[in-house]
């Protein structure tokens, strides 16, 4: 029996290993840390004082002298209380469900429309989409103001002489009805283009074949639609109006602008322009760090699916 | 694991070392002592550059080797601008703030009280003026200058219509507008141009009845909207609306500004500020002048909105004793009279002259100098209540007494 010697060489190989696997270990670390440390300067800074924010009175006085009073909860219990919140939040969300619906809709149609026509009408109806997206939203604001202007907007002139009935002066902004619903257009318009070039592009996946051999069993349109083509989309549609969702229910620009600041009142507030009120117009800095904090929580409930979605398509890959 | 947590003990390390380089970057500047900077609004831009020259070489000879550096802001967002410069630094010396919005920044410690009686004129500034700028017994706001409201016409259509003498009463305006659309059939065109939701005109009307917006009783605000007097004034302002003008009930007086309705040849007078009669175009300049709105009793102007400017310097100022310096070139009686020949009303009584401008102001109303005044205004209470008014969407009484009630809380607020 002679006894196990450890030689040098097998010490030095046996460090060399553990140094390796440490190394290789680390790699993928090393790797995801610069990204983890960007996120956390540039989303985790300003999170946390978002946060400390959230829990002290800070307006107008504590900002000249830099420091707040903490308050513990009470932005948050004032803010739930609040029956204006509530409601904001009733209104958000059937706006929301309003947009997303209509976006997906019409952007589903417009999508197989596109498969069907000319190559031409192909062209200039993605040329039409195409310059939708690239117009920014300030911009594309103004003018929807202007066509829906009270005095000569193009709006009221067409409905009128296409015997609509009379428009002349007929006022778009009356009422919060009718003020959410420009709104809601606007959005819907700008949304479009995203939409239906996402979708063309995944019904190109949707192999002819497959169709054909259901037309050969006698499916027609609706039939064909339901059962090939819509669970190849399904993916994409899911993502998409997760997506919109996060958008619709956080947009602030849009209502902001085009329903006009001199118009802003709480039975028009959206979630967001709810929260620039609240905590930037009347210099409650507290307050309004409560306000996106809870809107920020509400929409990551709202990405989960989203997130998951991404994660299992990654997986299947 | 222990790999791990050595990964992690450098992830912390490298985070901490980024965010102690964050907030160094953030670090204040210094000031230099040898220049200030002034902020003033875009409207001493374009309307008398001179005298802001005049009252920088004035300081300049007397501060040889500091500069003034002017910088030119916005209303619509110059106190957002200036919250980030509260918040980060990089502020003005002086600020120049709308008269509505000195009392929730004095009541904040936002501005250093000054000593009144080293201005010029000071025992003589105008009284709605003065007051927009002293809180708690002293003063912050140096008085700029005034602008009150007038009525703008077109002296053709008036003539045209039969017009032989400009309108003594409301009453008598509402009927001479009865001859103006007569002779004047066009679509959408209004005899006087009224935005349905310019409130600073239409509580013209409530103060002209006797009414009020909110008036402090044993230290809390109390609306004063629905009262009979107030009421009596918000059913003419109505009344007065529904016989002059075709403007939208829901806008406010920017969208669309008067002077471009009246440039379009769509109305045949308007209210605004003097200066309105800049921009009436071309072709209506030379038949363009300008009344005094009459008040419901005879021979006595309806009270107009005193608007104006005062000058502030900030706390956050490291040049405070130049800022006033500044101010006090700007201000002196000199100045004043600069902005006086440009159609302005100057700060003092014992300057003021004979111009329209100036006899409107004889008779004006002031907001409420509360802290959270302001919130009413941006929270457009008034606006939303004068749109539920002329839309028929409530009663007089039902949107007078919601809108006071609101008021009241919002003033009320500590």
């Amino acid at each position: 029996m002679v006894p196990a010697v450890e030689t040098t060489f097998d010490r030095s190989r046996r460090r060399r290993r553990f140094w390796n696997r440490t190394l290789q270990g680390a790699v993928p670390y090393g790797l995801i840390a610069p990204i983890v440390v960007v996120i956390a300067v540039i989303l985790g800074y300003p999170l946390y004082w978002l946060v400390k924010l959230s829990t002290e009175r800070y307006g107008l006085f504590e900002l000249i002298r830099h420091s707040g009073t903490s308050i513990g909860l009470d932005n948050y219990r004032s803010v739930l209380r609040d029956s204006i919140f509530w409601h904001t939040l009733l209104r958000t969300v059937i706006f929301t469900a309003a947009n997303v619906t209509l976006t997906m809709v019409i952007g589903t149609l417009l999508a197989l429309l596109l498969v069907r026509v000319s190559t031409v009408v192909r062209i200039l109806l993605s040329s039409g989409l195409v310059l939708v997206w690239s117009m920014p939203v300030v911009v594309a604001v103004q003018i929807w103001y202007w066509m829906t202007n009270y005095q000569n907007g193009v709006v009221n002139y067409a409905l009128t002489k296409l015997g609509f009935g009379n428009f002349f002066q007929h006022d778009w902004y009356a009422t919060t009805f009718s003020q959410l619903s420009l709104t809601t257009l606007l959005i819907v318009w700008g949304a479009l283009p995203f939409v239906v070039i996402t979708l063309y592009a995944g019904l190109a996946q949707v192999p002819r074949d497959l169709v054909e051999a259901a037309e050969v069993d006698g499916a027609r349109g609706w039939r064909v639609f339901l059962d090939i083509t819509l669970p190849i989309l399904r993916p994409i549609l899911l993502i998409l109006t997760s997506l919109s969702i996060i958008w619709d229910f956080g947009v602030f620009t849009q209502p902001y602008l085009l329903i006009g600041q001199s118009k802003i009142v709480p039975g028009n507030y959206l979630m967001s322009v709810y929260l620039f009120e609240e905590g930037y117009f009347k210099s409650d800095y507290g307050r309004g760090a409560a306000i996106s904090l809870l809107m920020l929580l509400m929409v990551a409930v709202l990405s989960v699916v989203y997130v998951r979605k991404m994660v299992r398509i990654g997986d299947a890959q | 694991m222990k790999r791990r947590s050595i990964v992690a003990l450098c992830l912390v390390a490298v985070l901490a070392a980024a965010i102690t380089t964050a907030a160094t970057l953030g670090a204040t500047k210094k000031a230099t002592a040898s220049s200030i900077t002034v902020w003033l609004q875009v409207d001493a831009q374009s309307g008398w550059p001179g005298v802001v020259a005049a009252a920088n070489q004035q300081f300049q000879s007397d501060h040889p080797g500091t500069t003034v550096n002017v910088q030119y802001q916005n209303w619509g967002d110059h106190l957002q601008k200036f919250d980030a410069t509260l918040a980060g630094g990089g502020g003005p010396d002086v600020i120049e703030m709308g008269n509505t919005e000195m009392t929730k920044y004095m009541a904040a410690g936002a501005f250093a009280a000054l000593d009144k009686t080293t201005f010029d004129n000071s025992a003589n500034w105008l009284k709605g003026l003065a007051a927009s700028g002293a809180f708690g017994g002293k003063t912050y706001g140096v008085p700029y200058y005034a602008g009150s409201r007038v009525v703008t016409y077109r002296t053709d259509l008036f003539k045209k219509a039969g017009i032989k003498k400009l309108p003594a009463t409301t009453a008598q305006y509402m009927a001479d507008a009865k001859l103006l659309f007569a002779k004047n059939p066009k679509k959408g065109f209004s005899s006087v141009y009224i935005a349905g939701t310019d409130w600073y005109f239409a509580m013209s009307f409530v103060f002209d009845y006797g009414g009020g917006i909110a008036t402090q009783v044993s230290g809390k605000w109390k609306g004063l909207l629905a009262s009979p007097q107030s009421i009596a004034g918000l059913t003419a302002y109505k009344n007065f609306f529904l016989a002059t003008s075709r403007g939208s009930k829901t806008t406010d007086e920017s969208h669309p500004n008067a002077y471009d309705v009246y440039a379009q040849g769509l109305a045949a007078s308007m209210i605004g500020p003097s200066w309105f009669n800049c921009c009436v175009g071309k072709a209506y300049t030379p038949t363009t002048a300008q009344f005094v709105m009459p008040g419901h009793v005879k021979g006595q102007a309806i009270p107009g909105f005193l608007g104006g400017s005062d000058l502030a310097v900030p706390v956050t100022s490291s040049n405070k004793a130049l800022a006033t310096d500044w101010i006090k070139d700007f201000t002196n009686t000199s100045s004043e009279k600069g902005l006086q020949a440009k159609g302005n009303i100057p700060n003092a009584t014992n300057l003021l002259g004979t111009s329209i401008n100036e006899r409107a102001a004889a008779r004006s109303w002031f907001v409420p100098t509360a802290k959270h005044w302001v919130d009413v205004e941006n929270g457009n209470i008034l606006r939303n209540m004068l749109a539920q008014i002329l839309t028929n969407k409530l009663t007089i009484q039902q949107a007078a007494s919601s809108a006071s009630d609101n008021i009241a809380s919002v003033l009320n607020q500590p």
